[in-house]
């Protein structure tokens, strides 16, 4: 019986959430960042679930927590295209490396 | 008190009268009274140091020792050291002073700055007499630099005459070379000499063998750097001739007596030094041999009456740190006391005879022997002991100075006798035309005509220094309040009585020779100066510009010292400043690159972010930072 | 029953480490296409199959209503979200085509350095490698756990989901001066 170990799971996770965070160093344009933060979340919901799964299924917290997480997700996106549409009218563009007011 | 205290009011004395005339003297209607406290300071400070001198002979050393200063292992005490030769330099100092003082009543009468040349005149006792009774060398040093300040004031007494101003200048800076030494000999005492400075415990300490033969010499050497400066020895006797800008009676008492003994009785003190470096000793004597026959030549081609005998002064302190450097020890002593007393009263003649004609130039003045009797009389007496006519002071120590070179054993001292020999008859030559030239014949102009003798009050000094200078050979014998002759007073090691007829003899006849060939060129006008000069030329250039020594320091002067010192500021500004400019770039530039971080730019701080995140891990891994237990297997 | 089978069939020897190795690809290679597309629309299309992936995951994992909620909630209702704000911002004439900014090179360094650390980090625990029983009804246990212990945590997500709501519209809201 071959299954598989909790360590693959992780290092699943691991690919992605680092995959996620190339997206928000790299990519100019904003929403391209928020994509980024959305596969970091992912990630880490992952790694909630497979623990809850391989360290004990009695206790429900690692699912009680990516609920939430899911939750937290769906608000954080909503003001955060919010707030991109508003600088888009403001800055007229959605790229991350012309917002910038500082002199110098 | 501790026994001995009373010592310290020798000094203290004349401080004292320093302070009062300086607060209460200087104003116009109180100068008139000026000398009092000075007078009355000096006649205590001599009653002591007589008392001083009889209570060492009879009861031996005394020293009185207090703590004053402890920075670290450093410890520097104030102290009083009495013992012979400390003794019978407080007598000495304090009996000249005293003379000098009543002299100056005279002399000064009627001056601008009266109350201040009291002043300065007494601060100046005061620190020579804490000079020769300090038992400790920084002391000494502070009482050494202190009679230097009072020289200066006193050169330059009539400040406005920009000749006197230059000629104080002249011999504090030229004196200050010198001083290096001496301080730089404080300082090697101090870090390598594990800081002894009382003279008593560095007599010990080196007889005992505690310090190296390469330490003494050093520091020996260096101690004779500053006798050379304050004694005007070559190479530093240019500041003396100038120094007689100053009012007579400070030439007498200071540059004749006792500042410039200073050396010599420095020398006299560290003794113990230099007994163990024959090299210091070596050259002290070659020093003390060069000096006296090149300031005896000078002397020769001065028309000043006291720039000749300012040139005297030098030439007599070669021979007292001749004296030293053979080993003749009492002799030494014995020439500074003798000569004490015959420069000064040959000084003060000096001055009266300026005061009364005002002019320095002996070929203004001639024939004021009928005019002026005393002054005349006690300066050939004067001139008779310095040029060691038997039985003047001045035959008794000279011969003993003489013998001591003749038996010494230091290499070359025959020709260092030859050159003392020589010396003695130029001394004599030289002072004997002054003399001539100076009483006898007729008066060369109106006010050489009109002289007329000093007052009492300056008449009375001289008679009695002439008398001192008469007698002061039965030092020979026996030293008042005290057991003995000199040599059995004043001595490093008990050493035999070393005298032969021949030096006595040939001393007699230099100085007869001298003195004939004097009368025959200046009274008698057998020989011509003139004629001599017209043949040898280049010779009366050479003395009359002191051998060029002054245009030799000149050079050194301006062109190495400011070469040095553009050195200097060089190494000041590219270096000392470059490494504060340097700071300042380093800031700059560190500030300047590090704003390179405050882009504005979100991304970047999520990136330094993540660099933090790797760090971390990086430490929870390595073990370094508390983090996740690692459990191996479960 | 059927559930059962399910779970017999999902815990088989030789389809769990398959659906494991399709699933894990469904996953990361349609994220690098997230990353490096360089059109934002392609960018944000290509999130959907690797969300679906997610949810696959966690029904391979035994968690089928997170699995629902993940539909819902990420594919259905995020995906669709973000690409409106694609529609509103996309800019048709913004001359800069670049998609990259200046940190590119240093990026990916600092995020692989990263990624072998945190490799390292999660293999180098001791860590069970077992899954444990599945409960009959982890769905029911979900519930009291969320309205039982964790009742607080509910309901203040529902308190931010309101406040986001408000704050979104607020924040977007179109002013007749602009």
């Amino acid at each position: 019986m071959t299954t598989v170990p909790l360590q693959a799971y992780l290092i699943v996770s691991a690919a992605l959430f680092a995959i996620g965070l190339l997206g928000v160093l790299i990519r100019r344009n904003a929403i391209a960042v928020l994509l980024g933060i959305e596969l970091m979340l992912n990630a880490a919901n992952i790694n909630f679930v497979a623990f809850w799964r391989y360290a004990g299924t009695a206790n429900m917290e690692g699912q009680v927590f990516t609920v939430i997480v899911m939750t937290l997700a769906a608000a954080e996106a909503a003001v955060a295209l919010a707030i991109i549409l508003n600088v888009y009218r403001r800055f007229k563009t959605v790229n991350v490396d012309q917002i910038n007011l500082m002199k110098g | 008190m501790p026994a001995g205290s009373e010592l310290f009011l020798i000094p203290g004395l004349p401080l004292l009268a320093f302070l009062l005339i300086a607060a209460f003297g200087l104003r116009p209607q109180s100068e008139r009274a000026a000398p009092a406290p000075i007078i009355a300071a000096l006649c205590g400070s001599l009653l002591l140091s007589l008392r001083a001198l009889g209570h060492v002979a009879a009861a031996g050393p005394q020293q009185v020792t207090l703590d004053w200063l402890h920075v670290g292992p450093i410890q520097i005490d104030v102290g009083v050291l009495l013992d012979n030769l400390s003794g019978l330099m407080l007598v000495v100092v304090s009996l000249v002073s005293l003379l000098v003082q009543i002299y100056s009543i005279g002399y000064m009468k009627g001056e601008i700055g009266y109350g201040r040349y009291f002043a300065y005149m007494s601060l100046f006792s005061g620190s020579m007499l804490a000079l020769v009774i300090s038992d400790n060398i920084v002391q000494t040093y502070v009482f050494w630099e202190l009679v230097g300040i009072c020289s200066y004031l006193l050169i330059g007494f009539w400040y406005r005459r920009p000749s006197a101003a230059a000629a104080a200048k002249k011999a504090f800076v030229v004196t200050r070379f010198g001083d290096l030494g001496f301080l730089t000999a404080v300082l090697v005492l101090s870090f390598l000499g594990y800081g002894i400075f009382d003279f008593t415990a560095l007599a010990h300490a080196a007889q005992a063998g505690a310090l190296s033969k390469g330490l003494i010499t050093a520091v020996s050497i260096l101690l004779f750097c500053g006798a050379i400066g304050k004694s005007a020895q070559f190479p530093l006797l240019i500041w003396l001739p100038d120094a007689m800008e100053g009012p007579t009676p400070v030439s007498a008492l200071i540059h004749a007596a006792t500042m410039v003994a200073a050396g010599v009785y420095l020398v006299a003190r560290t003794y113990f030094l230099f007994a163990l470096a024959p090299a210091a000793l070596l050259l002290v004597a070659i020093i003390g041999s060069i000096t006296l026959f090149l300031a005896a030549t000078m002397g020769v081609a001065e028309d000043d009456i006291k720039r000749v005998m300012a040139y005297s002064t030098i030439s007599q302190l070669g021979y007292m740190m001749l004296a030293l450097g053979v080993g003749g020890y009492t002799a030494g002593v014995f020439h500074l006391t003798t000569h004490a007393f015959f420069k000064a009263l040959l000084f003060l003649a000096a001055g009266s005879v300026i005061h009364s004609v005002n002019t320095n130039n002996m070929w203004q003045m001639g024939g004021l022997g009928k005019r002026m009797p005393i002054t005349s009389l006690t300066c050939l007496v004067g001139a008779l002991a310095l040029s060691g006519i038997f039985p003047l002071s001045g035959f008794w120590s000279k011969d003993a100075v003489l013998a001591a070179i003749w038996s010494s054993r230091l290499p070359g001292h025959q020709v260092m006798f030859v050159f003392a020999l020589i010396g003695v008859s130029l001394t004599a030559f030289y002072m004997f035309r002054l003399w001539f030239v100076t009483f006898t014949g007729r008066p060369r102009t109106e006010a050489a005509e009109h002289a007329h003798e000093a007052p009492l009050v300056m008449t009375v000094p001289l008679l009695l220094l002439a008398f001192i200078a008469v007698i002061a050979g039965a030092l020979r014998l026996h030293v008042p309040f005290t057991h003995g002759g000199i040599a059995e007073v004043i001595y490093y090691r008990r050493e035999p009585e070393t005298t032969s007829a021949l030096v006595i003899a040939g001393s007699f006849l230099c100085a007869v020779a001298g003195i004939g060939v004097a009368w025959a060129a200046y009274r008698a006008e057998h020989i011509s100066s003139a004629a001599f000069n017209a043949r040898f030329p280049g010779v009366f250039q050479l003395l009359k510009n002191a051998w060029y020594l002054n245009r030799a320091w000149e050079l050194f002067a301006t062109r190495v010292v400011i070469a040095g010192s553009a050195l200097a500021a060089w190494f000041d500004r590219h270096v000392v400043d470059g490494m504060v400019n340097a700071v300042a770039w380093l800031c700059g530039a560190g500030s300047r690159e590090l704003r390179r971080l405050q882009t504005g730019q979100v991304q970047l701080y999520a990136f330094v972010i993540v660099l933090g995140i790797v760090a971390a891990l990086i430490a929870i891994l390595a073990g370094v930072a508390p983090g996740i237990i690692l459990r191996g297997g479960r | 029953m059927i559930a059962d089978l399910w779970h017999q069939f999902l815990s088989g020897s030789f389809w769990q480490p398959l659906s494991f190795v399709l699933l894990s690809a469904g996953v990361l290679l349609p994220a690098l296409a997230v990353v490096f597309s360089r059109n934002i629309v392609h960018s944000a299309l290509w999130l959907l199959p690797c969300l679906v992936s997610v949810a696959g995951f966690f029904v391979l994992l035994g968690a089928e209503l997170l699995a629902g909620i993940q539909l819902l909630v990420y594919c259905g209702g995020i995906v669709v979200l973000i690409l409106f704000a694609v529609m509103l911002t996309y800019g048709v004439g913004d001359p800069d085509v670049r998609a990259y900014n200046q940190q590119l090179w240093w990026g990916l360094l600092g995020v692989a350095v990263f990624g072998v650390l945190a490799g390292f980090m999660v293999t180098a625990q001791g860590w069970p490698s077992q899954p444990g029983p599945l409960p009959p009804d982890v769905t029911g246990r979900l519930a009291d756990a969320l309205l039982g212990p964790y009742v607080f945590a509910f309901e203040v997500a529902s308190v931010i989901l309101l406040v986001a709501m408000v704050g979104a519209l607020v924040i977007a809201r179109w002013e007749p001066s602009e």
